[in-house]
């Protein structure tokens, strides 16, 4: 049970509620019965699926009765016309959307909702139309489900599997463009950040892009992140992604560029453990970098330790962490 | 929260062996409504009566033959609760409730490795069950469940490989690991990634100081541990978080007594339980998320419990399997002298 707030009951108020729960307990366990044993004697009709409807409607997880819905569904289809079949999968989708707006986080319904889309007919006729109207308002229904919730994990990762699945392909760019426009909406969403990461990289990789291309991306990609450290540099997000974009081996400039800017935000917020922690990575990474050499690697490694000895007192619960950490700049 | 932690409650072990005990007796809506998490939950209620020392509060007979008839003939493996569709999340309850129950021998073992591999897909994925949905937890379960069986060796080393590079395929640049490849880093996906690459022997495909430095950064002011960046606290995070900075040897990165405190402040100290955060309803998962933290961090009283399995720490050595993790040192008392 994640987030109910514990209540006491009195004695009698707990009785009463034990009492009309009983009656929805009885009708619940009817209606269950009923499924289930339909379910063993493979009873496949169309009633049966009627009655797992209203089984799932009281209790949308129970992923026994899902698969029993599918397996009356692939019963039904091989005597069915290819547009009985959508059908019934517009329906099943309709319940799926219902469900999901009170059960937003439930693994069995999206993977339902998965089913259904990998089973569209090819249609009308010879066309494709079918599949493509599916899967296109799938994206409307994740947008509506990440205005609700912009962090659910579920909604993302079927989102990807959307992108990935649609008959006619999306330019990657628009994902780029939907995922700045959440990070406009709130820049500590790190969902959104985090799938820039992989767009941006998957981008890259279709163009086959030249180190030079991916600095030049690299550069605007900064000025954004900035922008988020700048209006709260307490905020884990901008720093994970701004760690993403320094990567292992930036290039000279980028890095020193980096480092003077964070220089920067520090003066301006010197309680921020966030400056220091990157400043202490950044200034570790500039220590091994290959044009640097023995003497100014030393320094640097000494100026790391000192940030991380800074750390040890700001941010006492990882203290042990920043020790350590303190300990490898030698 | 300085003045609160000195009144921080100690773990009331008789209340919530009670609680437990009492799982089955209170059989209101939300009690029926989640059947499909039965098995999963007398695993849990069992685990954390291990670790509170109190194994043989549940009657073993009545788990036995309850476990026995979530058997799923068609399946051929468990379910969770009878009538119920096999699965691999059920499975490794039923066998890790079999096992702790010594009783694994009343398992058709073969049937059920077999079912395991049914679920191995060629890249890799490992699925929940013949409706195919894939997620790093299927990839853990299957692991953890052949390594219980000692069936671990049926895996070829070419599927093995493939399994490990799926795996390593949903790691993400933060360190952490998410449910499918390009999935964001999730506490719980961790655990799973890490605890899995701990079983096939592969830990030096985790970045430790990178995926501790993430995992730390998980605990907030008030010593509870989120799941992702900026998300609210929650005491099943003490487990995913903890176990999986064990598995990589970098415990000693939070705040212990911060985080035990929040724990034990997230307790039901009227009817027992633990809840996902102080004053909320409890339930039998986060109590054994809560008790499992705590014995992780060294809590007083408490038996050792195996961070990658999830299980009683002494049953998983007794059986060979054993991987490298640290734990804290187990307190004498507590509040810790300070």
């Amino acid at each position: 049970m994640h987030g109910v707030k514990r209540l006491r009951l009195t004695p009698q108020a707990a009785e009463t509620k034990r009492l009309k729960e009983l009656s929805k307990i009885e009708s619940y366990l009817a209606i269950e019965q009923d499924v289930l044993s339909r379910k063993r004697v493979k009873d496949y009709s169309d009633e049966a699926l009627g009655r797992t409807t209203r089984l799932l409607d009281l209790n949308p997880e129970f992923y026994t009765i899902w698969n029993y819905r599918r397996t009356i569904l692939l019963s039904l289809f091989p005597s069915l016309s290819p547009e009985d079949i959508t059908s019934h999968l517009i329906s099943d989708l309709r319940l799926t959307t219902s469900y999901l707006l009170v059960h937003p986080k439930v693994y069995w319904i999206w993977n339902h909702r998965k089913w259904c889309l990998e089973s569209v007919p090819h249609g009308p006729g010879e066309s494709q139309k079918w599949r493509e109207d599916f899967w296109k308002g799938e994206l409307k229904l994740i947008e509506k489900m990440l205005e609700a919730d912009a962090r659910n994990f579920h909604a993302w990762d079927y989102r990807r599997y959307v992108l990935s699945s649609l008959p006619l392909a999306r330019p990657k760019t628009e994902e780029l463009k939907y995922t700045q426009t959440k990070i406009e909406a709130n820049f500590s969403n790190f969902s959104a950040w985090h799938c820039r990461t992989k767009v941006l990289s998957a981008i890259w990789a279709e163009r086959n892009a030249t180190p030079e291309e991916v600095k030049k991306a690299k550069d605007k990609e900064f000025e954004l992140v900035t922008q988020a450290l700048w209006t709260d540099p307490g905020d884990q997000s901008g720093w994970l992604y701004h760690r993403w974009l320094v990567g292992q081996e930036p290039p000279l400039d980028t890095l020193r560029r980096e480092i003077r800017n964070i220089q920067d935000l520090h003066e301006a917020e010197p309680e921020s453990k966030w400056c220091v922690n990157a400043l202490a990575h950044y200034t570790l990474l500039l220590a091994r970098h290959p044009s640097t050499g023995e003497d100014e690697a030393m320094r640097l490694r000494g100026e790391a330790k000192r940030l991380f000895t800074i750390l040890e007192k700001v941010d006492p619960h990882r203290r042990a962490r920043h020790r350590d950490m303190a300990a490898q700049c030698t | 929260m300085a003045s609160s932690s000195s009144v921080v409650p100690k773990l009331n072990i008789p209340l919530h062996v009670k609680y437990i005990q009492n799982l089955d007796k209170k059989q209101d809506l939300a009690y029926h409504l989640t059947s499909h998490l039965r098995l999963n939950g007398i695993y849990w209620g069992l685990t954390a009566l291990c670790i509170m020392g109190q194994h043989s509060a549940l009657d073993r007979e009545g788990v036995i033959e309850y476990t026995i008839s979530c058997w799923d003939e068609e399946a051929g493996t468990f379910g969770p609760h009878p009538g119920h569709d096999g699965h691999i999340l059920a499975t490794l309850s039923a066998i890790q409730i079999m096992v702790i129950e010594d009783a694994l021998d009343r398992v058709d073992i073969e049937r059920v490795t077999k079912f395991l591999h049914s679920l191995i897909n060629p890249d890799g994925a490992v699925s929940g069950d013949q409706w195919g949905e894939s997620d790093t937890r299927f990839s853990y379960i299957l692991l953890q469940s052949l390594a219980l069986l000692g069936k671990l060796d049926t895996l070829s080393p070419e599927t093995r490989e493939n399994i490990t590079q799926n795996i390593k395929g949903c790691m993400n640049f933060d360190g952490g690991f998410g449910t499918t490849p390009g999935a964001e880093s999730h506490s719980g996906q961790v655990w799973v990634c890490t605890a899995a690459l701990s079983i096939l022997d592969r830990e030096d495909l985790i970045d430790k100081d990178l995926l501790g430095a993430w995992l730390s950064e998980r605990q907030l002011p008030n010593g509870g541990l989120n799941g992702r960046p900026e998300k609210l606290e929650d005491v099943c995070y003490s487990w995913w978080c903890a176990a999986s900075l064990s598995i990589i040897g970098r415990l000693h990165w939070i705040d212990r007594d911060k985080l035990i405190a929040f724990i034990l402040g997230a307790q039901d100290l009227e009817d027992g339980g633990i809840a996902d955060r102080p004053g909320d309803w409890v339930d039998v998962f986060h109590t054994v998320f809560g008790v499992a933290g705590l014995s992780l961090l060294g809590y007083p009283g408490l038996q050792d419990i195996d961070p990658v399995y999830c299980m009683p720490a002494g049953l998983i050595a007794s059986l060979g399997l054993r991987k490298p993790y640290i734990t804290l040192p187990r307190l004498s008392s507590y509040p810790p002298p300070s």
